[in-house]
């Protein structure tokens, strides 16, 4: 059977156009034919340097070997995020990549935290009881094992990395699978008269783009969902109010750190990236609790070492378009919504709409079951996210400032009161099979921002409490040194590797 | 918050396995329990309880008790089962078997069965069974459990029951670990202004009272059914309203493979010595159907009247309604038991406290419901893509579908996609089993698919069903294994 193939046009070439551009380049390459059309004169967004372990997955899925990937964009390991004062002032909590305890038995561990914390017993902190976030205070790093039931087998890992060198690196597998780039500012969308569809993009030398299928990844802009299609946009800045960053590179004056941290400032919070050559940092504030100048000092005041760049200042709104897929137009990335950076979401966004748009990638002309499937999936990820985020702004007891008081009294979704409720009463996680943050993440932030719970499973009351804090002693224990025998992080990278000279 | 304290005992209701198998597992699971069941007489109607063939879950639920299989299979003198048989149910096409494992293996980024739509595209398929090393064990009556790094390696069984041996079986281990068992029949049941059950009585004049009621006394549900009635109604989906058991002395063995032949009115089944009819009472009368099963000597027992449709809150207050007290669908695919044990399982997972916390029930509810939907679904799915003549099958394939069974099928239709559901019972394989057996072929070939060239991909469908069919003698023949394990635990 021959087909005629599917003409991708990708308007906007940053980290979504070039992961996008890649991925159907490599895996679709007999059915489409990809052009990507990007503007110097445009500037790259390229906050998203952190990401969820997924991304592995893509990675493995183009065959990007790692250690030359993790070389070129100057990346290092993550092993979850660290929260800093969100709780409260001087909390400091991991959310691992990874489980807390063995990872093993027919009661999740810390449903005997919970019985433990709640009968008064004095407890190690909960980091040092995962294998995780233990390896990450160490500042170390190995590969996760494959022997299930050893404590190196209950973690995974994402990267920290210079979203900049990405996108190149990804256009040059995209150009070797046969994708097209072109230079280009699109300045008109034509559509079809009838049907309402995209036929083409007009650029500004004149050139006229046809495609069959448009993919936008032009950003915030959203130049084709949003501007051209008018697809309206769901506003969720009453959950989560932050609407600027404010971004600054710094040299790296302490630990090269296998994690990200995310420490709560008065209007917001500030990221901490470290990477082979700098330390990414900014902060995402809302602007009606804070003036950008002094978002901006603050900023400056809290980085570690001399600044690299001036603060640059980034806005947004917290939301998504109704539909991602309307026509023969797909948004992914910032063009279809935006999550602020705080788990960082947004890479694995991006890699879930070319994952799903991969799994139904469309004939020439798009159905309408393909689409419908399409926003569904891309709807569950946004939800479920949503709650997430909101959870840690909103499990807290700072009292200090107005941005604080805020989200600690505002009213929540009806979905996370439910689940702060079963974990309230219970220690329950509502479960889900599919989504990103599945029970461990929920089960380290809720402890982590001092939420114990009130009532626990039971079945974790059998065991005796002797009994109990002996084998919490034990995990520590040999957690602290299965840990010890690890390699420092800094010295991982050096060996696995180094980063490549700037051109 | 929750000062109300943890709940200290149970009362179980019911007569059947059902009520059995959750009483035990609370025992065992949550020892600290009090659990007494109230044996009252078995409901005739409760298929839960009734139905022989079971699907994977109750060897797994079983293993979780403790109970392996030396005595929880070769003991009770059940049968293994690797699927099902559909015969009939599409015109001019063959039977397909429903096996409880994979169905050949991704090649490249795309899954079996989409490479497996293009070849029949192509007309050079063959039948999509044939790739699935449990559909072909069972077709040839042979049985061995998954042996890992073998062919033979990622299949599920399900059993084949002696159901009053199995029940005698659970029974016996829960009296032995602690459940205490009292006989009788509910006479009265009393609910306080809470909606909860304040207390029961029974005709023998006990009243009986506990922090948390479970209800498996069939569709009657004599407990639950006191708080309140709602149910959703699914018999436009599902057209089967009477089953018919019966009895076949001469029956061999349990067969490996359970045959479900499509009938005018319905379908039937033989499962050794248990053979049913299930009818649409509109299409077919008590009469003909006692006939139509009775024909080759069977004993057959009085029709049984069952409603399809489910109770959206099994759980309310302090009472949870538990199998056909829940949910009632005719026995196609044997989800009974599952659906069953599935809520035990889950109850188990989230016992409450005595506050019995509305938030607490509706998260069982809503995974529940959500399971119940999802087998309603893929029963539901075997009429709307079959293909007969007969007037009830013509009306039942022109019903509208559920919405998420209606999205299933046109996804499916559309480009061979299955679409994620949680709680979903049955594996992607099994629905494409199902699906493409009856002729329910994808309009179009996935563009991943093509990525792999058609002679290329032929060879490896070609290779894997030559290595199943190499290695089928070596697997004994069902009868063969069981004696074996028989003669084994003699020694």
């Amino acid at each position: 059977m021959t087909q005629e193939r599917v003409r991708v046009v990708i308007v906007g070439g940053g980290t979504a156009g070039w992961m996008a551009g890649a991925a159907l380049a490599r895996l679709l390459s007999g059915q489409c034919t990809v052009r990507l059309i990007e503007s110097e004169a445009i500037g790259v967004v390229g906050v998203g340097e952190a990401t969820l372990p997924h991304i592995r997955a893509f990675n493995e899925r183009l065959g990007i070997p790692e250690a030359e990937f993790m070389a070129r964009t100057r990346a290092t390991f993550k092993l979850g995020i660290e929260f800093r004062d969100w709780g409260r002032i001087g909390d400091s909590y991991i959310h691992p990549f990874g489980t807390f305890g063995r990872g093993s038995g027919a009661i999740d561990f810390h449903h005997y935290w919970t019985r433990l914390a709640r009968e008064g017993h004095e407890l190690p902190p909960l980091d040092a009881l995962s294998y995780a976030c233990t390896l990450a205070r160490e500042a170390r790093f190995d590969h996760p094992v494959r022997d299930a039931g050893t404590l190196p087998s209950t973690f995974g890992y994402a990267y920290q990395f210079d979203a900049l060198l990405f996108a190149p690196y990804l256009r040059g597998l995209a150009e070797e699978a046969g994708a097209m780039r072109t230079e280009g500012m699109v300045i008109d969308v034509e559509r079809d008269g009838e049907t309402g569809l995209v036929r083409a993009v007009v650029l500004a030398d004149g050139e006229r783009v046809e495609g069959d299928l448009f993919i936008d990844c032009s950003g915030f802009r959203s130049l084709l969902l949003g501007q051209t299609l008018e697809e309206p946009f769901e506003d969720w800045s009453k959950w989560l109010p932050t609407d600027r960053a404010v971004a600054m590179p710094c040299r790296t004056e302490t630990a090269v750190t296998p994690y990200t941290s995310a420490i709560a400032m008065p209007a917001g919070w500030r990221w901490r990236i470290p990477l082979q050559h700098r330390t990414g940092n900014g902060y995402v504030y809302a602007s009606d609790f804070i003036a950008d100048a002094d978002a901006a000092r603050a900023l400056e005041e809290a980085v570690e070492g001399e600044k690299l760049a001036e603060p640059r200042l980034l806005r947004f709104k917290a939301g998504r378009r109704r539909r991602s897929w309307v026509g023969n137009c797909v948004a992914i990335g910032l063009a279809s919504g935006f999550l602020e950076p705080l788990e960082s979401t947004s890479i694995y966004l991006a890699q879930q709409a070319i994952t799903a748009l991969i799994e139904l990638f469309p004939d020439k002309r798009a159905s309408a079951s393909d689409r419908d499937e399409f926003n569904r999936i891309i709807d569950l990820e946004y939800d479920r996210i949503r709650d997430f985020l909101i959870l840690h702004y909103h499990a807290t007891t700072r009292d200090d400032s107005p941005f604080w008081n805020y989200v600690r009294t505002m009213e929540i979704p009806d979905s996370l009161g439910e689940k702060l409720d079963l974990w309230r009463r219970r220690a329950r996680v509502v479960k889900y099979r599919e989504g990103v943050f599945l029970d461990a993440s929920w089960i380290a932030v809720y402890l982590g921002q001092g939420i114990v719970p009130e009532g626990w499973d039971p079945r974790a009351d059998v065991a005796g409490t002797p009994e109990l804090l002996r084998a919490v002693g034990d995990l520590r224990s040999e957690i602290a040194s299965e840990v010890a025998t690890r390699p420092d992080h800094r010295g991982f990278l050096e060996r696995y590797c180094p980063m490549v000279d700037a051109a | 918050m929750t000062g109300a304290g943890p709940i200290r005992d149970v009362l179980v209701v019911g007569g059947g396995l059902t009520a059995w198998c959750a009483a035990a597992a609370l025992k065992r699971r949550a020892p600290f329990l009090d659990v007494t069941l109230l044996a009252t007489p078995l409901a005739p109607d409760a298929l839960a309880d009734r139905i022989a063939c079971t699907l994977p879950s109750l060897p797994g639920f079983q293993a979780d008790l403790g109970i392996g299989v030396d005595d929880g299979v070769t003991r009770t003198g059940a049968g293994y089962r690797l699927g099902t048989r559909f015969v009939g149910w599409a015109e001019g096409l063959p039977d397909y078997v429903h096996a409880y494992g994979p169905y050949g293996h991704a090649i490249g980024p795309a899954a079996f069965h989409l490479h497996w739509v293009r070849a029949a595209h192509d007309g050079v398929a063959r039948p999509f069974d044939s790739y699935s090393p449990a559909a072909r064990i069972a077709r040839e009556g042979r049985f061995v459990p998954p042996a890992p790094g073998s062919i033979f390696g990622a299949h599920d069984f399900g059993l084949t029951l002696d159901l009053t041996r199995h029940m005698a079986m659970i029974r016996a281990f829960a009296l032995h670990i602690g459940v205490r068992e009292m006989a009788g029949t509910v006479a009265e049941v009393r609910v306080d202004a809470r909606g909860h059950i304040a207390a029961l009585t029974t005709e023998q004049d006990r009243t009986l009272s506990a922090d948390l009621f479970l209800d498996a006394s069939g569709p009657a549900a004599t407990l639950r059914s006191a708080i309140d009635d709602d149910r959703q109604d699914w018999s436009e989906w599902l057209p089967c309203d009477r089953v018919l058991l019966g009895t076949r002395v001469s029956g061999e063995g349990a067969p490996v493979l359970t045959d479900v032949t499509a009938h005018a009115a319905g379908w039937c089944w033989s499962s050794g010595e248990q053979v049913g009819l299930a009818y649409a009472s509109q299409h077919l009368s008590d009469a003909d159907a006692a006939a139509m099963l009775s024909r080759d000597g069977t004993a057959v027992d009085a029709p049984i009247a069952i409603r399809a449709g489910t109770r959206p809150q099994p759980w309310r207050g302090n009472c949870i309604a538990i199998g056909d007290a829940a949910t009632q669908v005719e026995p196609l695919e044997w989800c009974n038991l599952h659906l069953a044990l599935s809520a035990i399982d889950r109850l188990i997972a989230m016992l409450p406290d005595r506050a019995m916390a509305p938030v607490e029930a509706a998260d069982f509810n809503r995974q529940t419901l959500a399971e119940a939907e999802r087998v309603r679904d893929f029963l539901a799915a075997h009429y709307r893509t079959a293909r007969r003549p007969e007037p009830m099958w013509q009306a039942v394939a022109r019903a509208e579908p559920p919405a998420s069974l209606a999205h299933t099928l046109s996804q499916f239709a559309e480009r061979g996609r299955l679409p994620f559901y949680e709680e979903e019972t049955f594996a992607r394989d099994g629905w494409a089993a199902m699906l493409l057996g009856q002729g329910f072929l994808p309009r179009r070939v996935d563009p991943l698919v093509h990525g792999f060239p058609p002679h290329e991909v032929q060879a490896v469908m070609t290779r894997l069903s030559d290595a199943i069919a190499a290695a089928l003698p070596q697997i004994p023949a069902h009868a063969e294994w069981r004696t074996g394990q028989m003669r084994r635990l003699a020694r």
